[in-house]
């Protein structure tokens, strides 16, 4: 069953244009030249029940964009979106019952209050039945090692306890779809450590369908089975993490220590020069007592995505699916 | 009874927020009350001295003050988010309301109470209301005291609608409380006055473009029958607690076609 099912959404904003000097500020006042700036351009995709995605892209690709149409926030300027069997800006109140929305960068805990007085007011929102928000909040607790914070202000945790302490609130109403933008942004490893489990286990237990924007690429080898990433408002991969290193890792480095004790780093492009070659090469060049060859990390060849080095789209022009 | 609980429940949750600080909630409270109060004090040692403004000696003047102040009461604890509601789009504070599955303006009006405002002007309401009362030839019958509560109603209806409306506009500029500021609060302070006194214009505004006037001065009318009520149509007077349910209404239709509209901040 496909739980998410995307086609063609478009998102367009008018931004208006103004140029630099008085005049033109002036001008600016009576009447306005605007541009359009496609936001999201056009994403396809579907997503099935229990699956959990992450989502990658730079600065102003348009993940936020596509989250908040996903979560019925924005409606799309074209295209079709239909959500566990709802059209999310449609059908805003039905359809959010059963999703959780988690924004790394924007608490919905109330600054001054306890953890547990933001909860008790999502057990009113919701209408989450007594013996369901006391089960989940035990477990949740429990699971993110909240307890000895849970009746302290707000204002006095951690990022990383608040952050877990949004987590719960968004999903005390054992929402079937999770939305979590960049939750990890900001913390240090031990938390982060924490919250990838806790997705993991939500996902693993409860079939938990899980959308997960990111920058940290640990985050999407740890949790994601899948990855979609999208520059410029447009999706350019969608597959597996291994898909990704097995296509577009094309440089490999070679570490090599020499019978003198000296060593040397090489990096290839192994879609120029096969291994073979490259073997053939280093053997006749130098004498090498011990060889490792690293493949790139996650990280690089994202990096390499992102600085356009390299090119997602195949030579016919279709988007890369693996 | 679950929206009674999510009231309940927001209530208890703005009175715990207060309360964490409290000397600081003290000497806010009284700081509304003694700004508010100053106004008036200087109002009543100038009546002192002329008597009369258009017929309305001191004891009627407070009355028509009281009534803008306990309006306003209400009105600061139900749409406290509306009056800030552009800094709520600013801070993407409206994103969080669409994620749940209840009406938005029923969050918006419940969400956030400023307890502070509302007692400050509440208690000098109140305190206006009990000087003047008595001495102001009103005789409290069960009709005249349904009249004077649906009058209240209204007026924190019509008060409520024009926070509703200002907020609207919000979805078309990101900016508008100087829009806010020209219409509602500077009006506001014509209302503390009969507005027979101002001019034509002065007055137009008052009755079909921010109608304060049917938030205390033909409520008022309707209790105390002055001379100067002869230049207006008697009706006004009868209609004034249905005036702020026909702005309502309206006022909410016009939201409900803005919301979709509803662009968020970025990230």
């Amino acid at each position: 069953m496909q739980m998410i099912e995307v086609n063609g959404i478009k998102k367009y904003y008018k931004v208006a244009k103004r140029d630099k000097g008085i005049t033109s500020s002036v001008k600016h006042l009576f009447h306005r030249n605007y541009q359009v700036k496609k936001a999201v351009d056009d994403i396809s995709f579907s997503i099935k029940k229990g699956e959990i995605v992450g989502f990658i892209g730079p600065n102003g690709a348009g993940k936020s964009t596509t989250i908040k149409m996903l979560s019925g926030i924005l409606y799309p300027d074209e295209g079709k979106l239909q959500i566990n069997g709802y059209i999310p800006y449609k059908q805003r109140k039905q359809y959010v019952k059963n999703i959780g929305v988690v924004f790394g960068q924007k608490s919905q805990l109330h600054w001054d209050l306890p953890l547990i007085e933001s909860f008790e007011l999502m057990k009113y929102i919701y209408k989450i039945p007594q013996n369901l928000y006391e089960e989940n909040l035990e477990k949740f607790t429990k699971l993110l090692d909240m307890e000895n914070f849970i009746n302290q202000p707000v204002r006095q945790l951690s990022l990383g306890q608040r952050m877990r302490g949004d987590i719960v609130a968004a999903l005390l109403h054992s929402p079937e779809i999770v939305f979590f933008d960049e939750p990890t942004i900001g913390l240090d490893v031990v938390a982060k450590e924490k919250i990838r489990e806790f997705i993991k286990y939500m996902n693993e237990t409860e079939q938990t369908t899980i959308i997960f924007t990111t920058h940290d690429m640990q985050d999407i080898e740890k949790v994601c089975d899948r990855l979609i990433i999208i520059d410029e408002g447009k999706k350019i991969y969608d597959g597996t993490i291994d898909g990704i290193k097995n296509k577009y890792a094309n440089s490999k480095t070679i570490e090599i220590l020499l019978e003198n004790g000296e060593k040397e780093v090489k990096t290839f492009d192994i879609n120029k020069t096969p291994m073979n070659e490259v073997m053939e090469g280093l053997f006749s060049k130098y004498h090498i007592k011990d060889i490792s060859i690293c493949e790139p990390e996650i990280d690089e060849i994202i990096r390499d995505i992102y600085e356009g080095r390299v090119a997602l789209k195949t030579t016919d022009g279709k988007v890369g699916e693996i | 009874m679950g929206e009674i609980k999510i009231a309940a429940q927001s209530l208890r949750m703005s009175i715990h927020t207060r309360m964490q600080y409290r000397v600081d909630s003290l000497v806010a409270t009284l700081a509304v009350f003694v700004r508010e109060a100053t106004n008036i004090i200087v109002i009543y040692l100038a009546l002192m001295k002329f008597d009369k403004i258009n017929g309305w000696n001191v004891n009627e003047m407070l009355f028509l003050f009281s009534l803008l102040f306990l309006t306003y009461a209400f009105v600061v604890s139900l749409f406290a988010d509306l009056r800030d509601f552009s800094c709520m789009i600013r801070e993407g504070r409206f994103d969080r309301l669409m994620l749940r599955p209840r009406g938005l303006l029923f969050q918006l009006i419940l969400n956030n109470a400023d307890i502070i405002a509302s007692i400050g002007h509440g208690t000098l309401g109140i305190c206006l209301f009990l000087i003047s009362a008595n001495k102001v030839g009103i005789t409290w019958d069960i009709p005249t005291i349904l009249y004077y509560i649906s009058a209240i109603i209204g007026g924190v209806l019509i008060q409520g609608g024009m926070f509703i409306l200002f907020s609207a506009l919000s979805f078309y500029f990101v900016e508008t409380n100087s829009i806010r500021e020209i219409f509602y609060w500077n009006m506001r302070k014509f209302a503390g006055y009969p507005i027979s006194i101002y001019n034509k214009l002065i007055q137009t505004l008052m009755m079909y473009v921010v109608p304060f006037a049917f938030v205390n001065y033909f409520p008022a009318q309707y209790l105390l029958r002055k001379e100067d009520m002869a230049d207006y149509n008697e009706m006004y007077m009868y209609i004034a607690p249905c005036v702020g349910v026909v702005i309502y209404l309206t006022a909410y239709g016009f939201w409900r076609i803005s919301v979709k509209r509803y662009k968020s901040t970025g990230n």
